[in-house]
């Protein structure tokens, strides 16, 4: 079906449009209706459309502006895909979950609509201007909804701890923005890439604003050293709402990294000094940032902080995109992103579905669990396996792609330079296995102290299963989202490719 | 005519305070207004190199930077204020709001 038919000028926001309505409608409908089946009904109704037009657009092929501020491409359009796929999991579980329907229904609905309009608007935008906004409707919603968790200490203080940390990084990334501006003359990213490939050398200021921006955005994906508050804040939120930001917030940073630093550098990549230094800078935040958050998850005992320190590092596998800067590199980080979301958000979900049926957070709460819930220990180990990278989950194939592209320079010459990220990469896989491993030796190995059955919620019966069938899926048939993960890479980096 | 280092010293010295005061204070209010500093450093920066370049879009990215950090700051004390609530207390190393830690 033709989509400019119906949207016409504004169709390269007509996935956005949808969400937009949800958001200003349903604390209204909420009012007026006083049911929160009627109101989660009506937002999961529009979230579905939204997907459906997004997903009928990507097949289409559909290119084109909107406002003068929005591109939809491939790039966008897959990523759009992303977002929505996390939504609609947060929501069929949203009305289920003992932690979130405690929560004022109408303001709940309306920040978690708004947070992912702002991660959409961020991939649609190609100026810094709209990235800025972006980044922040997304970043001052989940302020919010996380603090809605009412009574509960360990939420505020996380609250506080969020809006603390985001707010400085908001403020380091204006102040690198304006020096880039300065310097430059111009926000649009385009013209920053031209820009850039005109430079003689580094020159202090533009030092500074790059360093300022990295760190800002540093924050948002929780690279080490910028990752304290993620663990904090994964912990004290209502669990849908940690796989909402673990699974969503965490790639829109990604996508941000992509669509500035990538597209600004890459024509740059290993030819001048400038763009080799800021490969360097990114392989060392990719090495620091995996091995810090492998080691310290050893220690964890709660099992929603051990999967926070998790998503550090596999934000930190991510991240060697950044270093290795090359096409096939942006569609394996891609993939990634996207089986990400399947492995790491079923883990959240049985966590949350576990706390709704009464387990505790603490990994000696699931001794036992084979016993007290077959299927939910299986998902389990599937998704923790998953995240290891034991093949043929989903995470393997993509944690192959990944590495495997640190070896391929331009044009797929063997290119021996970040042999050794790919090498560390490794080992972190190999260190991460052993704290999943735990989890599993307590569900599978001891004994828990009754083995009566354990029911949880119908809704997250499906969403787990929505997972599971993503996680085995993808891994034995990759090409399905592959393919759209290297149309989406040469989307965004065509124009900058030699 | 103010020669344009001039302005940018300032943003830099307001900026550093703002950093200082984030680092060090224990107050969360203190913290917050901190950040407005930082943030308004920056706004310095673009209206200056605005004004210089005679381009609009530093006064533009100025406006949007306002609005986000009004936003900002109506968010966090109201998160502040949730925490006071429970905690009694809005200073940030009190071993009532550092439970979590590692």
């Amino acid at each position: 079906m033709d989509m400019t038919a119906i949207f016409g000028d504004y169709t390269a926001i007509a996935p956005l449009v949808f969400l937009i309505v949800a958001a200003l409608i349903l604390p209204g409908v909420q009012l007026l209706g006083k049911n929160r089946n009627i109101t989660w009904a009506v937002g999961l109704v529009l979230a579905v459309v939204s997907m459906v037009v997004n997903i009928m657009m990507l097949t289409d092929g559909y290119v084109g502006a909107a406002l003068d501020l929005f591109e939809y491409n491939a790039y966008s359009g897959l990523l759009i895909l992303l977002f929505s796929i996390v939504l609609v999991l947060m929501l069929l579980v949203s009305n289920a979950s003992v932690e979130t329907t405690r929560f004022n229904t109408g303001a709940y609905y309306a920040l978690i609509f708004a947070a992912t309009l702002g991660m959409m608007f961020v991939v649609l935008s190609s100026d810094l201007l709209t990235i800025f906004v972006g980044v922040e409707l997304t970043s001052i919603s989940s302020y919010a909804a996380v603090s809605m968790k009412r009574n509960d200490p360990r939420a505020a203080e996380a609250a506080v701890k969020y809006v603390v940390v985001g707010g400085m990084s908001t403020a380091l990334t204006l102040y690198g923005i304006s020096m880039i501006y300065g310097l430059s003359g111009t926000t649009d990213i385009a013209a920053l890439a031209a820009w850039v490939q005109t430079l003689p050398e580094i020159n202090l200021l533009l030092g500074v604003g790059i360093v300022a921006m990295v760190a800002g955005y540093g924050f948002k994906i929780a690279a080490v050293p910028f990752h304290m508050w993620a663990p904090d804040v994964y912990e004290g939120a209502a669990t849908p709402l940690s796989m909402f930001l673990a699974t969503g917030s965490k790639k829109m940073g990604l996508s941000v990294f992509f669509q500035i630093f990538l597209v600004m550098f890459v024509a740059v990549a290993s030819v001048s000094f400038l763009g080799e230094t800021v490969q360097y800078l990114f392989a060392i935040i990719a090495a620091i940032t995996m091995t810090v958050g492998n080691i310290v998850a050893i220690a964890q005992n709660n099992i929603k902080r051990m999967l926070a320190y998790s998503s550090v590092a596999q934000a930190g596998y991510i991240l060697i995109v950044m270093a290795v800067m090359s096409e096939y590199a942006l569609s394996s980080g891609l993939f990634h992103m996207f089986t990400h979301v399947f492995m790491k958000g079923g883990a959240f979900l049985i966590v949350g579905a576990l706390i709704c049926a009464g387990v505790g957070e603490m990994i000696s709460d699931y001794r036992g669990l084979a016993k007290k819930a077959p299927f939910l220990a299986a998902a389990m180990m599937l998704f923790l396996f998953s995240l290891a990278g034991i093949p043929p989950l989903a995470g393997f194939t993509s944690k192959f792609f990944l590495f495997s592209s640190t070896l391929y320079g331009m044009e797929g010459a063997v290119d021996s330079t970040w042999v050794w990220l790919a090498f560390i990469a490794v080992l972190n896989s190999a260190i991460s296995l052993y704290y999943y491993a735990r989890v599993v030796k307590a569900m599978y190995i001891e004994k828990g102290d009754n083995t009566e059955k354990i029911k949880v919620p119908a809704p997250f019966m499906v969403a787990i299963v929505i997972c599971l069938v993503g996680v085995i899926v993808l891994g034995v048939y990759p090409q399905l989202v592959f393919d759209l993960c290297e149309s989406a890479a040469a989307a965004l980096l065509g124009p900058y490719l030699l | 005519m103010i020669p344009m280092e001039y302005f940018l010293v300032l943003a830099g010295i307001l900026f550093a305070i703002g950093a200082y005061g984030v680092l060090t204070k224990n107050n969360a209010i203190i913290v917050l207004m901190c950040i407005e500093l930082m943030l308004n450093a920056a706004n310095i920066n673009f209206v200056t190199f605005g004004a210089f370049a005679n381009d609009i879009m530093g006064q533009a990215f100025v406006i949007m930077s306002i609005s986000v950090a009004a936003a900002e700051v109506a968010v966090g004390i109201a998160i502040l204020l949730n925490a006071y609530k429970m905690r009694k207390t809005t200073e940030l190393d009190d071993e009532k709001l550092t439970s979590l830690r590692w």
